[in-house]
């Protein structure tokens, strides 16, 4: 079997999943529903830019493709998942802020990463020499780490509408058990997500350079 | 307004109906992507 073939069965193990949590959110937990996925998509998108950075660094000291081809597979993802965390973000603060969207620096430094790993595409899309577009694309992506940094520390710097991290923080977690386990179980789920989209994306990219050698 | 029906159901709905379509065009893209010859 295909990595791509491995992937999209990773994928669709991870969509069934998603039901399950859709099912455990909605029926089983109580208030703060659309939580189970802001939040999720929010932490795989830190994670997944966080990997691209680190593919980067090494990427820069080993010169080895896989990391290049990690990397851009992990940074496509991270957009798609970013998008998620920009699309349900204003859908869950209309109702609870009385508005889509403020300009405060948790929102729009999450945008910027948005715009980031956008620019980080077309960065990649305008270089042709492969060399060259793999190097652009590790210091691009270190620089993305930090604006994650900066991303999760906004809340405590600046004053925001956003609320702190309740489990991403020093301490114990501040959510009852059940909100807790629903939470990582969605986390777990948009993990495998993460992984699946990943090899697909990888297979792509390994695909795409067979073709341009031979 | 129905009892029992939160007053931000719509939003919810919303929320939730916005994620698989993500999802799901985002893996139609890929499969393509990957099929293309």
């Amino acid at each position: 079997m295909s990595l791509a073939q491995q992937g999209r069965r990773v994928v669709l193990a991870g969509l069934l999943l998603l039901g399950g949590v859709y099912v455990r959110a909605l029926a089983f937990t109580p208030a703060q529903k659309i939580f189970y996925l802001h939040v999720p998509a929010a932490v795989t998108t830190e994670l997944a830019v966080i990997l691209v950075g680190l593919a980067g660094v090494f990427f820069l000291f080993l010169k080895d493709p896989r990391l290049d081809r990690f990397a851009e597979a992990s940074a496509e993802v991270g957009t798609v998942f970013a998008g998620i965390v920009l699309t349900t973000g204003p859908i869950w603060g209309k109702p609870i802020w009385g508005t889509w969207w403020t300009w405060d620096a948790r929102l729009t430094s999450t945008l910027f990463l948005f715009f980031l790993l956008i620019s980080y595409h077309l960065l990649r899309g305008a270089v042709t020499d492969a060399g060259l577009r793999a190097r652009y694309g590790a210091v691009l992506g270190i620089c993305a780490v930090v604006l994650v940094g900066f991303i999760h520390l906004s809340v405590y710097l600046f004053p925001t509408l956003h609320p702190q991290p309740i489990v991403l923080r020093p301490g114990k977690p501040g959510l009852p058990p059940e909100m807790l386990v629903t939470l990582l179980l969605s986390f777990g789920v948009f993990l495998v997500l993460y992984v699946g989209f990943v090899m697909q994306r990888y297979a792509i990219a390994l695909r795409r350079e067979a073709a341009s050698h031979g | 307004m129905a009892e029992g029906v939160p007053q931000n159901a719509g939003y919810l709905v919303a929320a939730y109906s916005v994620v698989p379509v993500i999802l799901l065009a985002y893996a139609v893209s890929l499969y393509r992507r990957s099929t293309r010859p």
